[in-house]
């Protein structure tokens, strides 16, 4: 079994899964206890995101999300009842 | 040279495809859920993943509360532990001093 990163194609790639939510509501958690969800506008390769209609207890219009502390992405979560 | 491996990996996750798997996280979380597939990066793609939730007041306890999270990517970068879900058990505290009578 080759050690090398050709992982096999039929399985799903996170990169791929958080493209697809472009658009729709992603809920975010952080390695703390916060948590944002919001429409997803865009991400780059370190996985910094950038949004829109942010909910974060208070409203944001657009935020862009320095990936460093990002644990789970969730798409089409809405985050804990409020 | 290690220069010359490029990006191969020591561990290969392909075997815990659609398996079940215990992550833990940099800042104490743990959730755990059937993985989808991953990078060399270590981002995973965790299915009907559950959190398990902490002890509000003492963050590294583990309660039996959880929450169901559903399709969730785990970011590589935040990863500290991956393990079968049935490779681990609770043991009792083996730091606790004997009572004497």
């Amino acid at each position: 079994m080759a050690a090398t990163p050709a992982t096999n194609p039929s399985q799903l790639l996170p990169l791929e899964l958080v493209d697809k939510c472009i658009g729709s509501r992603i809920h975010i958690v952080m390695k703390n206890d916060k948590e944002i969800v919001g429409t997803l506008l865009g991400f780059d390769d370190f996985v910094s995101i950038l949004y829109t209609n942010g909910r974060r207890i208070t409203k944001l219009d657009q935020i862009l999300l320095n990936g460093n502390n990002i644990t789970m992405l969730i798409p089409g979560g809405e985050g804990p009842e409020v | 040279l290690w220069e010359k491996k490029k990006k191969e990996s020591i561990f290969d996750l392909s075997k815990y495809i659609d398996k079940q798997i215990r992550v833990k996280f940099q800042g104490g979380r743990e959730a755990s859920g059937v993985l989808k597939g991953f990078d060399p990066l270590l981002n995973l793609v965790l299915d009907s993943t559950i959190e398990y939730l902490r002890d509000p007041d003492d963050q590294f306890k583990l309660t039996e509360d959880t929450r169901q999270l559903g399709l969730v990517v785990c970011r590589g970068t935040s990863v500290v532990l991956i393990c079968p879900q049935d490779g681990m058990e609770a043991i009792p505290n083996p730091f606790i001093q004997q009572q004497d009578g």
